[in-house]
């Protein structure tokens, strides 16, 4: 049975069917049955680390977004995460039960939805993200990311943009990313080297405020300063080796019991077992209604730009609910010197009496270089590739001033997981 | 909501709604855990609602519903599965959603809102509903909506294509844990007599160094800013005929007074507290003022003459005018929040600074409650029915509570047209960002809810007639703009919002349905919880543009 007759399909089917005032005329009703039929493998990041030093988000929309793709018609949807699920997740990680907890989230959540939703395949995978490579990554028309960590987001986009490579199909794949805190969240849409990237917007977070040592250990004034000495300072001195596990109650109820002690002795109040897991864990508030917000909007624009049925959002939405609903969507912009997508061009200095062959070897050679192998491209013309070295051969012998201009950008790709730019200038 | 273990330790429940109690804490779940929601069709957008309620722990739920479930709900819906087809709705959806959350207690109703209304209309009359609040989701026919009670909570919600439109209609809330970012409030121009002592002492030679009898450099880079800033102020008015620096220009003046007084010659060559009360200066440096919502509530007529069967906020309301009024308590400001930041300072000068504000801020909510309790008293009511605890949480938020007046839904409904709700939308129609306006998504809506009420089916349902209903959704548009006297016409962006309509034929997309639930459940836990502030009392959201906008019809 195809996807039109599908009656479960009925009214995803009939406004695909139909073209909007808004909609892309490049968007044909074909294109967007055969992107929601089997062709379209969307992957879905997860992971949450127990590594994780700088928790941004509260984590958990995985459930709402594997719910969300297999009710938008998808029906192969890979899902990482190498979380295991916690009593505290079920307040809105709604596929869990309290039956599921110590499980993992990615292995239950897949078996709940095929379950619920007949013809959608969900591919778990429980484990480390960084064993895959780039052909894992190809085989995606796009990527959602529910992180609830920096490290994680930057991981993927970075990888998603120095992926692109407009000699590879497949090569360019845009990643979606939702965050929330309590009644606040965003989403956005990275078009990886077309539009910014999450490294472009990382001056947007604001680092978290450090308290300094010196109070910690001396001149204590919040409950929060009573609750880190315990944690930083004095399970260290007092348990030398042992680690400090966030997650075992009995550690916490030792650091809570010393920060009381310390409190009183500084006549501060307000220290609870509650404050003293959310300060050492580094909990962020998290609700139901918010997860499913930004989750929405994350496959609301991913089901838009895969069937074009109406133009994306400009590529950044901030959601605020705590005061009425104040949106605030906005085209964030690229920028320049990006280190990820950016990637301005380096002054290099080369002698334009050198060969090809010369150039090719100094690139292998200068320390802060190090290119082995490489493939050469001026404006759109190739200058050289190393995959198809027999092709070129008889070029390696021109001179440098023969075929580039000083001034000129060169691009350079290697085996190396990035492309690097250089304006050529020529040594007098 | 069950207690702390003993040890402090969180009981099992407490673990469970561990993220949410951070942002609601046990009075939010315990009003969240009384309420009753009654869900007016299970369609994809009211389960999903619902299932944003049930996760969080809502007492109870009911769903209404006339429908049997159908092979295209499956496509739509998450709580359906293939078992269920066939079967009746309220019931199958009512059971797949009741099964999230074993602390809540789920039921249903094959029926409709239509017939409830005259066949049972003790549901919907305040003094004898079992709900405390009703969600209703699109289609309904505006007659029906008309009859709804504006005393119990409503939220009345469309979800059709990519739009979403949420009307809000609750009775007047009173919000006092509004949850503002900060509630700080130091009182720089208006110290009392002890903080001005404390200030004087604490700064005794604070410009002179150890060697001539002053601070040593220690002591001097440990003097909190707050203290800082009490006495330069007092030595600037002294040269400036007892004035404080008002304007930008004296406060840029005052603050480089203050910083040529920092010692320099100190490790890192700047002292930290000086430097935070240079930062300080821009925010803090003014008459403690009372904020325009504040007294919105001070003059409402409720507190103004409080009578014995309004809730207590009324009665504290009213306790805090006497007491703003008074010159003996208040004398013109507020009661104290009490909230203090963290700043630089030694750990014993801090607490004893902190509890200069916070001991002030207890005898004014001491004072507010003998006025509240004299007032209950001449009411005729127990003087012990308001606490101190209740108080104090009052007038920590003094300045920042809110007071929300709905407007009933038949001012937005009537004919001729009501005068602010013309206006409302001629404003939105007329103003610069007309093109980008949401405001089309409404007349679009709008022309639906037209729609659907006279005609009883869904414009666009079939494709053939696609032309012809969307010259009629046109014609309802128009006739509504002209109830509201605009002569502009339709304008190309309500046309084409109305196609967006037309194409959509009733059918929901999952991923707007998805985030209806999500937005108009955080509205309805601001509603039952009474923190944060919900919408007044319209939001609509445009999911090809992705925005959101607020109107007050
Ligand atoms: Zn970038």
């Amino acid at each position: 049975m195809t996807f039109a007759e599908e009656a479960k399909w009925a009214d995803l089917n009939r406004i695909l069917s139909r073209s909007g005032p808004f909609t892309d005329p490049d968007g044909t009703y074909e294109m967007a049955k055969e992107m929601i039929l089997n062709s379209c493998k969307i992957l879905l990041y997860t992971v949450q680390t127990k590594l994780t030093i700088h928790p941004r988000g509260a984590g958990g929309l995985g459930c709402e977004i594997l719910k969300n793709l297999a009710l938008s018609g998808f029906t192969d949807i890979h899902v990482i995460d190498m979380d295991t699920i916690d009593v505290s997740n079920l307040n809105r990680q709604f596929l869990f039960r309290q039956a599921d907890v110590g499980k993992p989230k990615a292995e239950v959540a897949a078996r709940f939805v095929m379950n619920r939703v007949k013809g959608c395949k969900i591919t778990p995978y429980y484990g480390a993200i960084q064993d895959k490579d780039n052909d894992y990554y190809m085989q995606f028309k796009i990527v959602i990311c529910g992180l609830d960590s920096v490290e994680a987001r930057r991981w993927i986009n970075s990888t998603l943009c120095k992926m692109v490579d407009a000699n590879i199909e497949n090569s360019f794949v845009p990643l979606i990313d939702g965050g929330t805190e309590g009644f606040k969240g965003q989403s956005r849409i990275i078009l990886p080297t077309v539009s910014s990237c999450y490294e472009c917007s990382l001056d947007m977070l604001t680092p978290p405020t450090k308290v300094p040592m010196c109070t910690l250990a001396s001149i204590p004034r919040q409950p929060a300063h009573c609750i880190e000495w315990a944690s930083i300072l004095e399970w260290p001195r007092v348990f030398k080796d042992k680690k400090l596990d966030n997650d075992d109650p009995e550690h916490i109820q030792w650091l809570y019991e010393q920060a009381l002690a310390r409190a009183a002795e500084y006549n501060i109040t307000g220290v609870t077992y509650s404050m003293t897991q959310g300060v050492v864990k580094n909990i962020i508030p998290a609700i139901a209604s918010t997860n499913a917000i930004i989750a929405a909007s994350c496959c609301n624009e991913a089901l838009k730009i895969l069937t074009l049925s109406n133009p994306p959002m400009s590529n950044y939405m901030m959601y605020t609910g705590d005061v009425g609903v104040y949106t605030h969507t906005f085209e964030h912009e690229r920028k320049v010197d990006c280190p990820v997508c950016g990637n301005p061009a380096t002054d290099l200095e080369i002698d334009p009496e050198w060969t090809l062959q010369d150039f090719i070897d100094h690139l292998a050679a200068k320390p802060d270089l190090q290119i082995k192998k490489p493939n050469l491209k001026r404006n759109h013309a190739q200058l050289y590739e190393h995959d198809n070295a027999a092709e070129y051969s008889t070029g390696l012998d021109k001179k440098m001033r023969e075929m580039v201009a000083e001034g000129e950008e060169l691009e350079v790709r290697s085996e190396l997981p990035f492309v690097s730019k250089f304006s050529l200038v020529f040594k007098k | 909501m069950a207690c702390t273990t003993p040890n402090g330790a969180p009981s099992s429940k407490e673990k469970k709604y561990d993220r949410q109690l951070r942002l609601w804490g046990a009075n939010g779940q315990n009003k969240l855990e009384a309420a009753h929601i009654a869900l007016f069709g299970a369609s994809a957008t009211g389960c999903e609602i619902l299932k944003n309620l049930v996760l969080p722990s809502v007492g109870k739920f009911t769903i209404i519903d006339d429908k049997i479930v159908t092979e295209a709900d499956l496509g739509t819906n998450f709580f359906l599965d293939e078992e269920s087809v066939g079967k009746s709705r309220a019931e199958r959806t009512a059971a797949l959603l009741e099964e999230l959350n074993p602390d809540v207690k789920g039921a249903f109703m094959n029926d409709s809102l239509s017939n409830l209304l005259s066949s049972k209309p003790e549901l919907f009359k305040p003094s004898t509903s079992p709900f405390t609040h009703i969600i209703v989701v699109s289609p309904f026919s505006t007659p029906d909506i008309l009859q709804l009670s504006p005393e119990i909570p409503t939220f009345l919600v469309h979800s059709l294509g990519w739009s979403i439109v949420l009307r809000i209609m609750a009775p007047t809330r009173c919000i006092v844990e509004t949850h503002p970012d900060s509630l700080a409030d130091l009182r720089l121009f208006n110290p009392w007599e002890e903080l001005t002592a404390l200030a004087v002492e604490k700064t005794k030679g604070l410009d002179k160094r150890a060697s001539e009898g002053g601070m040593d450099n220690y002591e001097h880079g440990h003097v909190p800013y707050v203290l800082l800033l009490l006495k330069y102020l007092d030595d600037w008015k002294a040269e400036h005929n007892g004035q404080y620096p008002s304007n930008y220009k004296e406060k840029n003046e005052f603050k480089a007074m203050l910083l040529d007084k920092m010692r320099t010659d100190v490790p890192g060559g700047s002292e930290e507290n000086y430097e935070e009360a240079a930062a300080a200066i821009m925010k803090n440096l003014k008459q403690a003022d009372i904020s325009s919502d504040a007294k919105e509530v001070l003059e409402d007529p409720r507190c103004i003459n409080p009578t014995a069967d309004l809730e207590n906020f009324w009665i504290i309301t009213n306790a805090v005018r006497q007491f703003r009024d008074s010159p003996a308590q208040g004398a013109g400001l507020l009661p104290l929040s009490g909230g203090f930041p963290d700043m630089k300072a030694e750990s014993k000068s801090y607490v004893e600074l902190q509890n200069m504000y916070r001991t002030r801020a207890q005898r004014d909510a001491a004072l507010v409650l003998e006025n509240a309790q004299a007032t209950l008293s001449k009411l005729g009511r127990d003087p012990e029915s308001i606490t101190l605890e209740e108080v104090s949480l009052f007038t920590k938020h003094s300045n920042f509570i809110r007071r929300i007046n709905y407007r009933p839904l038949t001012c937005e409904y009537s004919l001729p047209c009501d005068d602010h709700h013309r206006r409302t939308v001629i404003d939105a129609l007329n103003n610069w960002d007309t093109e980008e306006s949401l405001i089309h998504d409404y007349i679009a809506i709008r022309a639906f809810q037209e729609y659907y009420s006279t005609i009883g089916r869904f414009p666009g349902a079939e494709d053939k007639g696609l032309k012809k209903d969307q010259e009629m959704l046109e014609a309802f548009a128009g006739d509504y703009l002209k109830t509201l006297d605009y002569i502009g016409g339709l304008a190309d962006r309500t046309k084409n919002l109305v196609q967006e309509v037309v194409r959509a034929g009733g059918s929901e997309l999952h991923v707007i349905a998805s985030f209806a639930g999500g937005m108009v459940a955080q509205e309805i836990v601001k509603v039952i919880t009474q923190q944060y502030i919900p919408v007044n009392n319209t939001v609509i959201f445009d999911g090809i543009q992705s925005k959101t906008a607020v109107f007050e019809f």
